[in-house]
């Protein structure tokens, strides 16, 4: 009798503390992605749904443009993480070796994280201004005026251009998170590689990187997925142009879905389809490829 | 019971007029930042009411790629408003049967090419409020400065925009104020009007919709000859991001060009209050005509396209009073009132040499750059659909005219594009 009244479960209680979040996922999350995965094999107007099979991803495969988008988004997503981690990590030990003015260049470092990319993207639309933005003036006042460029004009700048913008701005929320992976880092580690005249070099190679990897593939993996999102700062900057140069899978999707003169949700969906498996394929292969063998022990 | 009977017959007679008074017509339409049509609207909205005690009009009031973007999902999810803004080339609208069939209307009143333009499967879907021409704008003054004279004809030979375009860069001068950072259509007007009247009609008709390639040794000599002016620094040097409430202002106000190549929409933001993104009282505009093609087939041809129009949602609970709405626009009268407060051509017969108030004369000029002229009806964006259409926009609104694409390489997309290789 007492065994069986431990053993009892409340499943009232707990089906009332999982009912909300079970019924938010299930309306906002699983079935957004189920339907997206129905629709890919169908035709969707407004007013009738038409079986196509597999018509829309063999139409896919054909379609230049996507695969210009997927190679302008994994460009991004290749190149940024190594960006904005590297960069991060760079400013992260120049604020944990106490440079002058740290408190000032913790918050101004940090602060382009704050903004979103709407405000971003006009920013720096006025950055790259070819007549009286900041970039060009800089270069002319320099006396780089050959230098000068139409950043977001050109299609060969495009991108690289707009691969910065997205560098600058998550750079200091690296910087940030690794700030605080080296204020973790036991101390007697560090200044035992100080008393055997370890130098700053070999230091952060041979010791602290090492400590922090976690942090920093956690970072990587995060910027990784970012990118291969991206649509905010494209549409507010350059809409994927020129010439498609800055086109990535999702402003594809939404030109697909909503700017070509088409009603159909089908072909969109199966982009979006195609995304999230190559995304979700992407992420579990860099999970696997950085998993930690063994535990680091100090 | 008398005094009863009195009571629930007024009861029933309030009722009665308080119901026919609930017949509420939502509108969406775009023109949020141009003030003269909105006035335009508002000020037929209101017309509409007071001929029409029981029906009231409830406009809200967008930019085109919000509201765009907005009824895609709201026809979608069957939550559109009863009226709103399209235009022609929206033909997915059409398609689907999300319109209100609008044969009911006074089309008697209306363009016959206005209404060809707006009819599909033979019925017309849509009140064409709004046409344009393209328009080569001018400073009168600096085009003086620069010692260039419009011919009496109003049209400059191509060679012309040449030596325009490098007399005013030598003084340090934009000659062109362009820009394509918030529209798919205003660079690719260089190219569209060179092609139609170096083509003519028909020949430019079977070119954009697929039947005439593009490697056409017309087509490509037309490329190279736009490529000239380009060459020459025809455009701002920030014409890939200009936007184009901001290619009024460089034209008119800062730093001020030469001239301006846009559809004759033009006033619906010039004509504007200066403090409110108006040109400068007193600017010295003039229109002339787009420059004639060497070798052409007729340099007399010209797009004219339908913009702005209202169309009524198939799935309204008041068809009859939405058609009742559009139907207050077809008529002289209307047309009048577009004419002298808009200062844009309309789809709506008008009495153009009536027009009177301040800006008389500028319809006469306007009328001038007509005169003789042989229309092709719809910019490409409007007549292409799919891939043709979305690889013409990337090309020539935006690449080539900014140079980052050569003639031959701007064939060879649009060719495939249209799948000929």
């Amino acid at each position: 009798m007492i065994r069986s009244s431990v053993d009892r479960q409340p499943w009232g209680a707990i089906l009332a503390f999982l009912l909300p979040a079970f019924t938010v996922y299930t309306a906002f999350t699983a079935y957004p992605v189920l339907r997206t995965f129905w629709n890919s094999f169908h035709k969707v107007l407004p007013r009738s749904e038409e079986f196509v099979g597999a018509e829309n991803y063999a139409a896919l495969a054909q379609d230049e443009l996507f695969w210009r988008a997927v190679r302008n988004t994994f460009t991004w997503a290749c190149v940024s993480p190594l960006a904005e981690v590297g960069i991060g990590l760079a400013l992260a030990m120049a604020l944990y070796a106490r440079v002058p003015g740290m408190r000032f260049f913790r918050i101004a470092w940090f602060t382009p994280v704050l903004m979103s990319y709407v405000v971003v993207g006009i920013i720096w639309v006025w950055i790259y201004n070819y007549d009286w933005g900041a970039a060009n003036a800089l270069l002319r006042a320099l006396g780089l005026g050959v230098l000068v460029q139409a950043w977001i004009g050109d299609p060969k700048l495009a991108l690289p251009s707009l691969i910065f913008i997205t560098t600058w701005m998550w750079s200091g929320f690296n910087m940030v998170v690794l700030l605080a992976a080296l204020h973790s880092l036991p101390s007697e580690v560090v200044e035992a590689a100080e008393l055997d005249n370890c130098g700053w070099g070999a230091k952060l190679w041979y010791v602290i990187v090492p400590l922090i990897k976690p942090t920093l593939l956690n970072l990587l993996v995060l910027s990784f997925i970012g990118k291969m999102k991206i649509f905010d700062l494209v549409w507010i900057t350059t809409k994927g142009g020129p010439l498609w140069s800055t086109e990535t899978v999702s402003t594809y999707v939404y030109k697909r879905a909503f700017e070509w003169t088409s009603f159909d949700l089908g072909y969109p969906s199966t982009i979006a389809a195609v995304w999230f498996v190559i995304v979700l394929s992407a992420v579990l292969t860099l999970t696997w490829l950085f998993r930690t063998r063994e535990r680091l022990e100090y | 019971m008398g005094m009863l009977k009195h009571v629930l017959l007024a009861a029933a007679l309030a009722f009665s007029v308080n119901a026919s008074a609930q017949v509420k017509l939502t509108m969406w339409s775009h023109w949020a930042a141009e003030k003269i049509k909105r006035d335009y609207v508002e000020d037929a909205i209101k017309r509409f009411e007071a001929a029409n005690p029981g029906v009231k009009i409830e406009a809200q009031w967008y930019e085109k790629t919000a509201l765009y973007a907005a009824l895609k999902t709201a026809l979608r999810a069957g939550t559109a408003p009863d009226l709103f803004y399209a235009e022609p080339d929206q033909v997915e609208y059409m398609e689907n049967g999300l319109l209100l069939d609008l044969s009911p209307l006074n089309w008697s009143a209306i363009e016959p090419w206005a209404k060809d333009i707006w009819s599909y499967k033979g019925k017309p879907y849509g009140m064409p409020l709004e046409a344009a021409t393209v328009e080569l704008y001018y400073n009168k003054k600096l085009l003086t400065d620069l010692g260039i004279k419009v011919p009496a004809n109003l049209q400059l030979d191509a060679q012309g925009l040449t030596d325009l375009a490098k007399r005013a860069r030598a003084k340090n001068i934009t000659p062109m104020s362009l820009g394509v950072g918030d529209r798919p259509y205003p660079g690719a007007y260089l190219v569209h009007e060179a092609l139609l009247k170096k083509l003519g009609i028909q020949e430019y008709d079977a070119l954009l919709k697929g039947k005439l390639s593009w490697s056409d040794a017309r087509v490509v000599e037309t490329l190279r000859v736009v490529r000239s002016w380009t060459d020459a620094g025809l455009l701002p040097t920030t014409f890939t991001t200009l936007k184009l409430g901001e290619a009024h202002g460089y034209f008119h106000t800062n730093p001020g060009a030469v001239t301006m190549l846009v559809g004759s929409w033009y006033t619906s933001r010039a004509f504007n209050p200066p403090d409110k993104g108006g040109q400068p009282a007193n600017f010295p505009l003039g229109i002339m005509k787009f420059p004639a093609m060497p070798g052409a087939a007729c340099n007399e041809c010209r797009t004219l396209s339908v913009g702005g129009s209202y169309v009524a949602n198939a799935a309204t609970k008041h068809p009859k009073q939405a058609i009742a709405f559009l139907n207050s626009f077809a008529n002289p009268e209307a047309a009048r009132r577009w004419l002298e407060g808009v200062l844009v051509q309309t789809g709506i017969k008008a009495d153009y040499s009536k027009v009177s108030g301040p800006h008389a004369g500028y319809f006469r000029e306007l009328g001038a750059t007509s005169a003789g002229a042989k229309f092709y009806f719809g910019q490409p964006i409007q007549v292409m659909q799919g891939k043709p259409k979305e690889v013409f926009t990337q090309v020539f609104n935006n690449a080539f005219p900014a140079g980052t694409i050569s003639v031959e390489e701007a064939v060879k997309q649009m060719n495939a594009a249209y799948g000929k290789h």
